[in-house]
């Protein structure tokens, strides 16, 4: 164990018996009424899960870890060991430092006391003193931006407003180590991007060590500069965070998805048969090098012709930005009734590394949408040695731009 | 950096620590002071709440103690009410504790801290209601013309006893109320009945005399009951030597107290560290 090493976990290993071989473990209560406090031999039970199965890691102090997984990877369990809030039925864990977990927003509210009541309360329950808190009032006011409706029953709150507040008391906490489960999910987009600050900033200045689980890869590799994978309750992969998103997407087995197809309508004039992410090869992908060229493949139906018709296929980042929009005629392409297939390539070193994703219409523009499919799915874009490789952890936009540099004096 | 060092691991087991608990105080205050604020919000009498429910308690068997037992009925309402505040704080406690844990299981199932507060929080309103209700007493004991003794200053052991044994059997009930709902219907047929088992109505040597009468050995059964030493003790404490008081009774019924919080304390460590997985 090195000296920078602040959580160390060895052999950890989570259990769970299910039905019927559950009821003999919540005997153990009732038997122990009969056998005091003897050590009771725990029955052989065959249905079993694994939630964590033998996992080893470190994290060292100052890292911010992304644990990332596909549902059941045994994330939760982790972070719920790591918290204390469950035990491990065997490994150890070893943690330097204070640790505050936010497996949820605003645990422990109480929707009949006010803001200010709620404050101390739930500033407790994470384990602050009432000196703490204190102290740090006026800035989890000031964060939540709640000053007028300080002593308002926090039931009458908006739900944003309530969210804010919330993580504004987690979000002071003084810690040395922050679990952060999902719980980002719930805020509006602006507030999101405020936490996410709030916790960068927590860990440039004061080298807070963070665990940060979520399944939203923009966010995470936002925060993250270190990732751990877990797959049915083993560490897959441990390692710098670009090639761990690269590897999780590249092996997912559902969301792996790269054609899309879709029912024909013959009620309407035009539909969208078919969706196909490909690289320069031509090859169903979705994960592509920054200097690579991306292309998507799309199959029309046609009906009935229309006049005017336009494909379009529009680009955004993870928090649903626009990027840019493109179309194409459709009208002229048919020369009868059938389908037919389009491509459109988006040229290499346009997108800058993080995931993206496209929706696709069929439209006359101001009159009619014909056909729709909203956020047909997911590519990533990762970082094989671009101009920005060195700065990982900053957020340089989403499109390079190839500007002319000169020097004029 | 070894400042705050966590361990965990699969095989350490959890035992009560006095440390966490004052590390923790804010949390039990804050707790507690939750659970008072929420119960009369909204409530135009708010807290004079707390003494309808024992008045009225005291009035009914009042009358009925004064008819049972021919006794002057000042005297029957007074012995009464001590009876009836005394055990009602050890039924909150009782109840409070017991149902503290599943109530609060939304808060350890997301954040660490010692589950012991929990219950311990519960106790202080449950406080609180006694020393207001505790106005009852005050009022008879103007109106009945009685002078205090000395003796007052045991009161708070005794008040303190009440709270252990409410403690103790509800830590025991919080742990089985984990995964068997059943315990919120059996508590509160266990206070209704233990009501009857205990000289919460009339003294204990009225129950005494009778138990002889069957059978000598019935009343160290008697005494048994934790809460028969409480009841007595806090009689002793207010009515002073007047009041008779058997010290071999007390002491078993005391070493009961201490036996059913050891079970309790130890009963609920044993299972503390998995509730969640239960829950």
């Amino acid at each position: 164990m090195s000296a920078n090493t602040i959580i160390s976990v060895e052999h950890l290993t989570k259990k769970y018996n299910l039905n019927k071989s559950a009821q003999t473990e919540n005997d153990l209560l009732i038997k122990s009424l009969f056998h005091s406090f003897k050590k009771i031999t725990q029955k052989k039970s065959t249905e079993e899960f694994l939630a964590l199965n033998d996992i080893s890691f470190t994290i060292q102090q100052g890292d911010r870890v992304g644990i990332i997984g596909r549902n059941g990877a045994g994330k939760s369990t982790l972070l719920k060991i790591l918290s204390r809030i469950t035990p491990p039925s065997s490994g150890r864990v070893q943690i330097d430092g204070r640790v505050t977990s936010l497996l949820e927003v605003g645990t422990g509210f109480h929707g009949d006391l006010s803001g200010r009541e709620n404050i101390y309360l739930n500033g407790s329950i994470l384990g602050m003193s009432k000196q703490e808190i204190n102290k740090k009032f006026d800035e989890i006011v000031a964060f939540a931006e709640v000053e007028k409706f300080l002593d308002t029953p926090v039931k009458r709150y908006s739900s944003g407003m309530y969210v804010r507040l919330a993580f504004s008391v987690a979000a002071h906490l003084e810690s040395d180590i922050l679990i952060v489960d999902e719980v980002l999910a719930v805020g509006d987009a602006a507030f999101q991007n405020k936490c996410l600050g709030k916790m960068e900033e927590a860990n440039h200045n004061s080298g807070k060590t963070i665990l940060f689980v979520s399944h939203n890869m923009g966010q995470v590799s936002a925060l993250c500069n270190k990732g751990i994978l877990l797959n049915k309750g083993q560490v897959e992969m441990n390692g710098p965070l670009p090639e761990i998103i690269t590897h999780y997407f590249n092996n997912g087995a559902s969301e792996n998805v790269t054609c899309f197809k879709y029912e024909s309508k013959p009620e309407s004039e035009y539909c969208i048969r078919q969706v196909r992410l490909l690289n320069h090869q031509l090859q169903e992908c979705k994960n592509f090098a920054h200097d690579e060229t991306i292309s998507i493949e799309i199959e029309v139906e046609q009906h009935v012709k229309l006049n005017d018709v336009l494909l379009g296929i529009r680009f955004c980042d993870m928090y649903d930005k626009r990027i840019f929009t493109s179309n194409i005629a459709l009208t002229d392409k048919f020369e009868k009734n059938g389908t037919s297939k389009f491509k459109i390539t988006i040229p290499h070193t346009t997108l800058t590394p993080n995931t993206y994703n496209f929706s696709i219409g069929i439209h006359i523009p101001n009159i009619q949408l014909i056909d729709e499919k909203n956020n047909v799915g997911t590519f990533q874009i990762y970082d094989n040695g671009s101009e920005f490789y060195k700065y990982s952890d900053v957020d340089n936009g989403v499109v390079f731009v190839n500007c002319k540099w000169e020097m004029t004096n | 950096m070894s400042k705050d060092r966590i361990v965990i691991d699969s095989q350490l087991s959890s035992t009560f620590s006095l440390k966490e608990v004052l590390r923790y105080k804010d949390l039990l205050y804050n707790l507690a002071r939750r659970d008072f604020l929420v119960r009369y919000k909204q409530a135009i009498m708010g807290i004079t709440w707390a003494l309808v429910k024992p008045s009225i308690n005291i009035l009914v068997f009042g009358y009925i103690a004064s008819k049972l037992l021919a006794v002057d009925s000042a005297d029957a309402y007074l012995n009464v009410s001590v009876g009836m505040i005394i055990w009602q704080l050890f039924a909150s406690v009782f109840t409070e504790v017991s149902n503290s844990i599943v109530g609060n299981a939304n808060l350890f199932s997301k954040v660490y801290f010692p589950k012991i507060i929990i219950p311990l929080s519960s106790i202080l309103v449950c406080l609180l209601d006694f020393l207001i209700s505790c106005i009852i007493i005050i009022v008879l004991l103007i109106i009945s013309d009685k002078s205090l003794h000395w003796e007052l200053i045991f009161a708070p052991v005794f008040i303190a006893l009440t709270i252990i044994n409410g403690l103790g059997i509800g830590l025991f009930f919080a742990t089985l109320f984990v995964k068997y709902r059943d315990v919120r219907y059996i508590v509160p047929v266990i206070i209704q009945f233990g009501m009857y088992a205990s000289p919460v109505i009339v003294s204990a040597g009225y129950y005494l005399t009778r138990l002889n009468t069957i059978n000598p050995d019935l009343s160290y059964l008697f005494h048994l009951n934790p809460m028969v030493g409480a009841l007595e003790g806090f009689r002793y404490s207010l009515f002073g030597s007047s009041h008779p008081f058997d010290w071999t009774g007390f002491s078993i019924s005391v070493a009961s107290s201490l036996v059913f919080l050891i079970v309790g304390i130890k009963y609920f460590y044993r299972f503390e560290r998995n509730f969640v997985d239960y829950i």
